[in-house]
């Protein structure tokens, strides 16, 4: 009796518990939603309900629609920018952290040196030079310079990620295919790549959240509305002494993270597996 | 001969492209930049179809809208300064652009401005852009602090609203909040989450200033003019009990759930405020603007939002020109409509009140233009950081009871000695 | 081991055994990487780390001038300064800290067979899904003290503290962004531990659990050790991260109420973007590195003795 009955109270234990981690992550992302749903007026009332009572789309209609669709013109550059990003930050990282995790020696001891390093910078230290050479580049205001800046922000910890997975992975194979004589590239394509695929898909996942969501680079480096990211969009609804659109913004808010949701949703049996257990193991 | 025909081609479209360019030489478009922080859709709209009927009207000129967040205005500013990258046409604030005039960032408009524009607008406000004789903004529009009232809780308590002819002075206004507050209800819900700004804009009621010019240099000074509006807030809130403590760390606009529920019969808050009442109070909410509180005046600080041109810039004359369109005072009522902010051109007040169903507070509002005045503080370089690091640290503690007048004034003029570097 | 690398070995004793990788073959694979990151990550921070010994300010025409420790000096008499990176390290330390414990306890749980785990899994994902001004306002939202929910769900539920303004508290300003930071903080640590979790081997356990060791005993005596590189790489990454934040309690409190919040980053910002003060907010910038070097060096060495 007493054996099966402690396992039974850990679990109702375990469960009050879930709920209460269930509560803390999802009561903040129901609220919004609730919020989102709610007219101008009701969203100031003094005794708010979490069910919205006079519900309505139109908060969502003007996220969507006003200043000639701006939201999802944003939306479509921040995806421009966060594609580019991830494929480009995984493919000059991916070669980068094979030859960290395949070769001993003062290249890959300044490299993971370097990847520590970088990431205790904070950036103040960066902005104001970086700004500075950016115009020099004539790269300001550009699409171009962001994604330049974002590749190399998110670098080093890619980088960390994909040299773990890499290191996972015996060197055995690679010699029975060197001694048939294909080159180091075909290797990395043929061999590596296809075996890191999970790990490959989750850092450019990584990647392309990193730059789908940075706000600060994106503040100082775009001016031109044409070019405005989204969480610079976001930004825009909250104006002067505090007076917020509370109505578009949780809307807009909300719509601004599906795209990341759905990746998660796609990739999810990756995700928990494939993210960080190299590094974990390495 | 494909080949041939590819080169052929090519070269034509070369030609074409040359002959393009020269030709683009020739009619000199000029192009401008202007960087505008205006964030409500309407003014948004509003702004943008100036700027498209001005392009429209002046194919020599063409105008560009650099949108800034009106979050970080002066962040975005600078970086564009510092980095060579700043617009032509630049909308600011008064007390925002002395540290950028000090800097050389602004071309001096004094000789460009016209006449027209000149008169058009009150001497006061010219002076609160103007740094030792260099004009580097035209003020565009501005705020007052109003009492906002719930009609029907005054009513049952039977408290008449103010006049124009006839405000309240700060001793009626204490009094009746006092009245108002009962054990469910507080007389007055008040923001000081950033208490500077309204302190000392309503300080001009008794002629505080705070900076003083002695001997050619700014001082700090905390005399009974200066200290009166902020010690009768400390007092309405520790010792009538009038104002409601829970909601003296909000913004202005986020102590309106109070207001609209009725746990409080009055606000201050900015005049544009005005909208919000409109646009989310209760349906039928019977609610009133008042006018100007009085102390020995209705004085208050002009802080206008200003429109000025860089230094930077290679088109200054082209500049003046959109600038002198941008706020005429078709344009200027326009864009006031949107903001609902006070226009500094009077005739522009006029017209904006015409086309608007809420004269009511309108009125109000446009007629507090004549009570303007420069604050001292508006135009040194050093005030923002004082503002920031010293005075709204210290305003916070003193009006939360945890400091006391004397330790307020201690850090006050502590800070300003040090900031003034 | 195979023994076909036998016929090529290594040309180089230090390349690791049977790779073959030659120092040409290795620089072209790198120089994709390299390149843009000593364009633009390593020139601008060694510019950036000098601009720290000049007075380098805002103006047109203001020339630069080299000043030495001066800026470093000045940082020492600034009580704004000490304070905020008081702050830095209350703040840091508690959200790593906490932020731990609730990872590592959510961890725990996703690994027990457990109905609406998926819920969990997913929700705990969400915060890296959303922009840092997306939380931030958001968290506003909920913390409002009037029509916000938190302090609805405290009167209906008559607990003590639907009044209070969270976000302008003196006292609860520091403590409630710090939840905020939890909260947003909860991905990549559940994550990590999560993976560091499944990479025990269940064997151990079992074992253990036929030896007659109660739960607690196998969790102090199997997973604790087993985990603890993972521990350490993620604290320790997480401190970092925290102690250079800035968008979140940007959008929360900007630093207030009365500097109660004012994060070393916030601070440096401002002495930057606002006073245009770059060489002092630059020097602000490298101090922070240091702050966190020191803190990181005797972390590291009290987990490394504990080992050995």
């Amino acid at each position: 009796m007493i054996v099966t009955a402690r396992p039974k109270r850990t679990k109702s234990f375990q469960y009050v518990v879930l709920f209460g981690y269930l509560v803390f992550l999802g009561f903040p992302l129901l609220w919004m939603l609730s919020m989102s749903f709610k007219g101008p007026r009701e969203l100031v009332e003094l005794y708010p309900s979490f069910i919205p009572e006079d519900f309505t789309f139109e908060n969502y209609r003007t996220a969507l629609t006003e200043d000639d669709h701006q939201l999802v013109r944003n939306g479509i550059n921040s995806l421009k920018v966060a594609v580019v990003t991830a494929l480009l930050t995984t493919m000059i990282g991916l070669p980068a952290a094979y030859v960290l995790a395949r070769r001993r020696g003062v290249i890959t001891r300044l490299g993971l040196g370097w990847i520590l390093i970088s990431q205790m910078f904070p950036l103040i230290l960066i902005i104001i030079p970086l700004f500075l050479l950016l115009r020099d580049l004539k790269l300001t205001n550009s699409h171009i310079g962001l994604v330049l800046v974002y590749v190399v922000w998110a670098l080093p910890f890619i980088l960390f990620m994909l040299y773990t997975y890499v290191r996972a992975i015996p060197p055995d194979l690679e010699e029975a295919a060197t001694v048939d004589g294909a080159t180091r590239f075909q290797i990395l394509i043929g061999i590596i790549a296809p075996l890191l695929l999970p790990g490959i898909v989750v850092t450019t996942l990584f990647a392309f959240i990193t730059a789908w969501n940075e706000f600060f680079f994106a503040l100082v480096i775009l001016e031109s509305p044409d070019l405005t990211t989204l969480p610079l969009r976001l930004a825009q609804y909250v104006g002067i002494e505090g007076v917020v659109r509370f109505g578009p913004l949780a809307a807009a808010a909300l719509l601004a993270t599906v795209p990341s949701l759905l990746l998660f949703v796609f990739i999810q049996r990756w995700l928990t597996g494939g993210l960080l257990s190299g590094a974990v193991k390495g | 001969m494909r080949k041939v025909i590819v080169l052929g081609t090519l070269a034509l479209l070369c030609t074409v492209l040359v002959a393009g360019a020269q030709a683009g030489k020739q009619a000199t478009v000029v192009k401008l930049k202007f960087a505008t922080y205006v964030w409500q859709p309407t003014t948004v709209a509003a702004n943008k179809s100036i700027v498209e009927s001005w392009n429209k009207a002046h194919p020599g000129i063409q105008v560009e809208i650099v949108p800034v967040d009106v979050n970080s205005v002066h962040d975005k500013l600078l970086t564009s300064f510092v980095g060579g990258t700043a617009a032509d046409v630049i909308h600011d604030e008064a007390a925002d652009i002395a540290g950028f005039t000090q800097q050389g960032y602004l071309a001096n408009l004094t000789p460009l401005i016209p006449k027209t524009l000149k008169q058009s607008i009150p001497k006061d406000l010219w002076a609160t852009t103007n740094f030792g004789g260099k004009i580097t903004g035209v003020p565009s529009l501005l705020q007052t602090y109003n009492i906002f009232a719930n009609m029907e809780i005054l009513k049952s308590a039977g408290i008449k609203a103010p006049t124009l002819a006839k405000p309240w002075t700060w001793a009626q206004f204490r009094a009746n909040a006092k009245k108002l507050t009962t054990s469910n209800r507080y007389g007055v819900c008040w923001g000081l989450r950033s208490p500077v700004a309204v302190v000392q804009t309503m300080s001009l009621n008794y002629g505080g200033q705070f900076f003083y010019l002695k001997n050619g240099k700014w001082t700090f000074e905390f005399g009974a003019k200066d200290q009166n509006v902020i010690k009768q807030m400390h007092d309405m809130i520790h010792v009538d009990k009038s104002v409601d403590p829970a909601a003296t760390g909000l913004s202005g606009s986020a102590v309106l759930p109070a207001f609209f529920g009725g746990k409080c019969a009055m606000t201050v808050a900015g005049n544009f405020t005005a909208q919000s009442m409109i646009l989310q109070g209760p349906r039928g909410f019977n609610w009133a603007m008042f006018p100007l509180l009085k102390g020995q005046t209705q004085q208050q600080v002009a802080n206008p939002q200003t429109y000025s041109i860089s230094e930077q810039s290679k088109n200054k004359q082209s500049a003046m020109f959109f600038l002198a369109y941008l706020v005429n005072k078709q344009n200027l009522a326009k864009l006031a409509l949107g903001d609902w902010l006070i226009p500094a051109n009077p005739e522009a007040g006029k017209l904006a009140r015409k086309s608007t169903k809420r004269a009511g507070s309108w009125k109000i509002a446009t007629e507090s233009v004549v009570h303007f005045r420069k604050g001292n503080w508006v135009s040194l370089a050093a005030y923002p950081r004082w503002k920031a690091e010293v005075a709204q640290p210290a305003f916070v503690q003193y009006l939360r009871g945890s400091s006391s007048l004397q330790e307020l004034e201690k850090s006050l003029d502590d800070g300003w000695n040090r900031v003034r570097g | 081991m195979s023994t076909v690398p036998e016929v090529r070995l290594p040309r180089r004793g230090r390349s690791r055994a049977g790779s073959g990788l030659s120092g040409r073959e290795a620089m072209l694979l790198l120089i994709p990487a390299l390149l843009p990151v000593v364009i633009l990550s390593v020139l601008p921070l060694v510019r950036g780390i000098y601009l720290g010994f000049t007075d380098s300010r805002a103006g047109l025409g203001v020339p630069t001038n080299f000043i030495g420790l001066d800026n470093f000096r000045a940082l020492l008499e600034d009580d704004l300064f000490v304070n905020s990176f008081k702050i830095g390290l209350i703040w840091s330390v508690s959200v790593t800290a906490i932020g731990f414990v609730f990872a590592l306890g959510l961890a725990l749980l996703l690994t027990q067979n457990l109905r609406g785990r998926w819920l969990a899994r997913s929700l705990a994902l969400v915060p890296w899904a959303m922009p840092a001004v997306v939380v931030g306002i958001m968290w506003k939202l909920v913390f409002q003290p009037q029509a916000g929910i938190l302090n609805e769900t405290l009167r209906r539920g008559q607990l003590p503290g639907e009044t209070t303004d969270w976000l302008s508290s003196f006292s609860w300003a520091l403590p409630a962004v710090i939840l905020v930071g939890v909260w947003a903080g909860m991905p990549q640590t559940t994550v990590a531990l999560l993976a560091g979790l499944q990479s025990i081997q269940d064997e151990l356990h079992e074992a253990a659990a036929v030896d007659g060791a109660s739960t607690w005993q196998r969790f102090r005596t199997i997973t604790l050790p087993q985990l603890r590189p993972v521990i350490i790489a993620i604290t320790t990454l997480d401190f970092i991260w925290n102690f250079n934040s800035f968008g979140l309690v940007y959008v929360l409190t900007e630093g207030g109420p009365a500097g109660k919040t004012q994060l070393p980053m916030l601070f440096a910002y401002s002495q930057a973007f606002e006073y245009g003060e770059f060489g002092y907010a630059s020097a602000l910038g490298s101090a922070m590195v240091v702050v966190i070097a020191v803190v990181l060096v005797f972390y590291l060495w009290g987990r490394l003795k504990e080992t050995t």
